[in-house]
């Protein structure tokens, strides 16, 4: 609830009561849950409206006006007309919101960077709050001298800033039978990618002397999930991060504040928040989320372990069943692709459902592990379509169908289905999820 | 950065390509060494032609922007002697001991203890079962933990007894995260005995069987062989460009409108939003407070009804609560309560939530149960 006193929630209760009242019925509505969401912040007097008196010749009130000042809002926050990019959720995905997922709005970002506020949301134990004078990360085991480090210890580390995309492995996981997702950011949403900062494992760990016989590493979190997973050594010595920062701030709650660990390019999961411990041993430890979760059950009734990477996969995020076409006439299709492998080396897109391709230009930055942005310049006819995109990162992998998935894992496999994904454009522009054959 | 002082480099930053004259290039990159300072400052664009620039005692060639990215965290992580930087405090061995909770399959961090399945069944009802089911057969969708049906089946559901490879997990498991609302609250002895009782209810262990520190990890899992390491990358795509299929095979499989299970009103205009309340337009401050906090702490037990939470608008069970007065109500929900009929955690487990929160919470299971004063 509002931290501000009684007497100041009763005057901005009756504050919006009396705004609302100046509006119609159905604004009213809209301007009573909108003000919950803005109370602290500036009120607007007038309703939103796209009344032609504001639009050329007419000279609209805020030319004619002045706004706010400085700190009105000293942490801003995004325009009050962008309020629907939000996390979203399935709520029947699982039994409760505290160990659950929340899905980043893909169809409404631009660039490869996800805003903090964001970035998709995976609890095991709903989010702690943790005061960072009291964390502490203790590394320990088979190592020299075990070491407990405050975060002030941890930030006088040299550091490291790096883009690298974060994906839960069951993205796209609810579609292995057939299609069900009814929004890109439902269907691709458990994906974030940011700038991390913080210090490289292998500096911790040279610095605690790891000893010859340590082979794996045991990182949990401080949650109450206690998150913990077995790390080979070899990652860990490679590029993994123990990271403070994200795109600038200290990280949100939501990605582990104060301290995550991030794993390049592999399952979202090993990338534990709320870092508190790591223990490094001659074994893994064959902990619950890399036994019964995080292992890919095939169609034997056996099960893949310690399948960790995160292969190259591609989406278009414009048109999207969210943002549909309007007429006919030239479009650039737009979309994300990734790979846990290394950079995007191409991208190809489809208007006709596999039949020809043609190579979008890859836009911006190309990063190792990070999400990539391609585009392809598009003339509709009006007509329908059967979109697709299929990504190639630099080991030459190529981002397969789920034809060719399905024939290798079966449909009970659950995480990393990385296929070619089909949106449908009907006539008149409306865009679906579909699966072809 | 400006040429103008201090004072107006921010400043200068808002007018930036106005009137500030920019200083002149920095060398593509420059690594204060060692020093934890700014690491690296870009100023050539990624189309730049590679050039070589001296770190320490090394010259490198850097390209490309992600090129100077690998590069600064290679730096950054250089091999360095143990203890080089001297930071951190040693880890004691009661430090040591408080925080490692870790169970390997090979017995190697159990503590001393030990536990029944009889002496088990009692907690598990109390504990477990509201979720996991009393057998171990699941309430909707929280984890199965019972059960033997081959894996192979469709939809097979994964349980301890067909799918877990180590009775080590269950018991680390169990004692790090479990019960959901209050981990880390269980006795050593205690966990033995659920993890004995689960055990049991998926027929692996007799009802009298201790487990215990030296007989758990020889507990043999059905699924123990069950689990290969990842073989990936497992199939093979082509880059074809023209031809690639007959246009008149193709065929929609799927169409996800066709079920209409998730979310759509964000987006669709014209579809109705089934999930908001009618009651909004006469919604206070306090019904939004005490709604969001339901859906977020309430919701799973007193939707369903799971531990004999009373559900929302069952108007007698409510209306016999409301009776007890609102701040018992209140008081119960926030300290948590033993009743007759189940147990309420406190706060619903959500300790971050303020009292005042809680109180619109059970305000709003009040109300929507025809129970409001």
């Amino acid at each position: 609830m509002s931290d501000k006193p009684a007497g100041q929630r009763r005057d901005l209760k009756a504050l919006l009561a009396q705004e609302a009242g100046k509006l119609p019925q159905p604004e009213r509505r809209a301007f009573l849950a909108n003000g919950l969401t803005l109370a602290g912040g500036a009120m607007l007097g007038s309703a939103t409206s796209a009344a032609a008196a504001n639009l050329p010749p007419e000279v609209p009130p805020w030319t004619r006006s002045v706004g706010r000042g400085v700190v009105t809002v000293p942490y801003g926050m995004p325009s009050r007309y962008e309020q629907d990019i939000v996390r979203r959720t399935v709520p029947w995905l699982t039994a409760s919101a505290i160990s659950s997922i929340s899905f980043t709005p893909l169809h409404r970002l631009k660039g490869i960077i996800t805003p903090n506020g964001l970035v998709f949301e995976r609890y095991h134990g709903g989010v702690p709050e943790i005061d960072p004078a009291e964390h502490r990360l203790m590394v320990h085991g088979l190592v020299d001298r075990p070491l407990i480090f405050t975060m002030d210890d941890l930030m006088r580390f040299p550091s490291v800033s790096v883009i690298r995309f974060i994906e839960c492995p069951a993205n796209g996981g609810m579609e292995w039978r057939g299609a069900q997702m009814e929004a890109l950011q439902f269907t691709h949403g458990m994906l974030s990618c940011c700038e991390w900062t913080g210090v490289p494992l292998a500096t911790l760990l040279q610095e605690v002397g790891v000893s010859a016989e340590a082979k794996w590493l045991l990182a949990e979190g401080a949650d109450g999930s206690g998150m913990s997973r077995s790390i080979p050594l070899e990652k860990a010595l490679d590029d993994s991060i123990v990271v403070y920062a994200q795109n600038g701030e200290m990280l949100r709650p939501e990605q582990g504040y104060p301290l995550r660990l991030l794993n390049p390019g592999w399952e979202g999961n090993t990338s534990v928040k709320w870092l508190r411990r790591l223990e490094l041993g001659d074994a893994a430890w064959y902990h619950r989320e890399e036994t019964s979760k995080y292992t890919d059950l095939m169609p034997d009734g056996r099960a893949r372990k310690f399948s960790w990477v995160q292969e190259t996969n591609s989406v278009i995020t414009f048109p999207c069943p969210e943002n549909g076409l309007k007429q006919a006439g030239k479009y650039e299709i737009e979309g994300l692709a990734w790979s846990g492998r290394g950079r995007i080396k191409r991208v190809d897109v489809s208007v006709d459902g596999g039949v020809s391709w043609r190579s979008a230009r890859v836009k911006g930055l190309i990063l190792p592990k990070a999400l990539t942005r391609f585009g392809l310049e598009w003339d509709w006819d009006g007509g329908p379509a059967l979109l697709q995109s299929r990504a190639v990162d630099e080991t030459g992998y190529v981002q397969p169908t789920l034809a060719q998935l399905r024939e290798a894992r079966g449909v009970e496999s659950i995480y990393h289905k990385n296929a070619i994904h089909t949106w449908r454009v009907a006539e008149g522009g409306g865009v679906t999820n579909v699966q072809i054959e | 950065m400006c040429r103008l002082s201090r004072t107006f480099v921010g400043l200068c930053a808002l007018l930036a390509g106005s009137a500030c004259t920019p200083e002149p290039a920095q060398p593509p990159v420059s690594v204060a060494s060692g020093s934890g300072a700014g690491t690296m400052a870009v100023a050539a664009p990624p189309e730049t032609a590679p050039s070589a620039t001296r770190i320490g005692s090394t010259a490198r060639n850097i390209g490309t922007l992600d090129d100077i990215e690998e590069l600064s965290v290679a730096i950054a992580a250089e091999r360095r002697p143990s203890g080089y930087f001297g930071y951190g405090d040693p880890a004691t061995p009661e430090q040591i001991a408080g925080w490692d909770i870790d169970v390997r399959p090979d017995g190697k961090g159990l503590p001393p203890g030990s536990g029944t399945a009889e002496q088990g069944e009692a907690l598990y009802e109390e504990k477990c079962s509201t979720c996991h089911g009393v057998f171990g057969e699941g309430e909707g969708r929280w984890p199965k933990l019972a059960g033997d049906e081959p894996l192979t089946g469709e939809r097979p559901e994964k349980t301890v007894g067909n799918y877990w490879p180590y009775a080590s997990t269950l018991w680390d498991y169990v004692h790090r995260a479990m019960p959901f609302y209050e981990p880390q609250s269980l006795s050593d002895d205690e966990v033995y005995s659920v993890v004995a009782y689960v055990l049991y209810l998926n027929e692996l262990i007799e009802y009298d069987f201790e487990l215990n520190q030296s007989n758990l990890a020889a507990v043999e899992m059905p699924n123990r062989d069950g689990f290969f390491v990842d073989p990936r990358p497992d199939v093979v795509n082509a880059v074809c460009m023209e031809d690639c299929k007959n246009p008149d095979d193709i065929r929609i499989t799927w169409d996800s409108t066709e079920l209409g299970v998730t979310p759509t009103q964000h987006f669709q205009d014209d579809v109705a939003d089934a999930a908001a309340p009618a009651a909004v337009a006469s919604a206070t401050l306090d019904d939004a407070v005490g709604q969001r906090v339901y859906d977020q702490a309430c919701k799973t037990c007193h939707g369903p009804g799971l531990a004999g939470a009373p559900v929302v608008g069952d108007a007698p069970a409510w209306a016999a609560r409301r009776d007890q007065g609102l701040d018992v109500l209140v008081r119960h929900a926030v300290e948590g309560f033993q009743g007759e009929a189940g147990y309420m955690p406190a706060k619903g487990g959500q300790v971050q939530l303020g009292d005042d929160e809680v109180a619109a919470a059970v305000s709003y299971m009040l109300q929507n149960s025809g129970a409001a004063d």
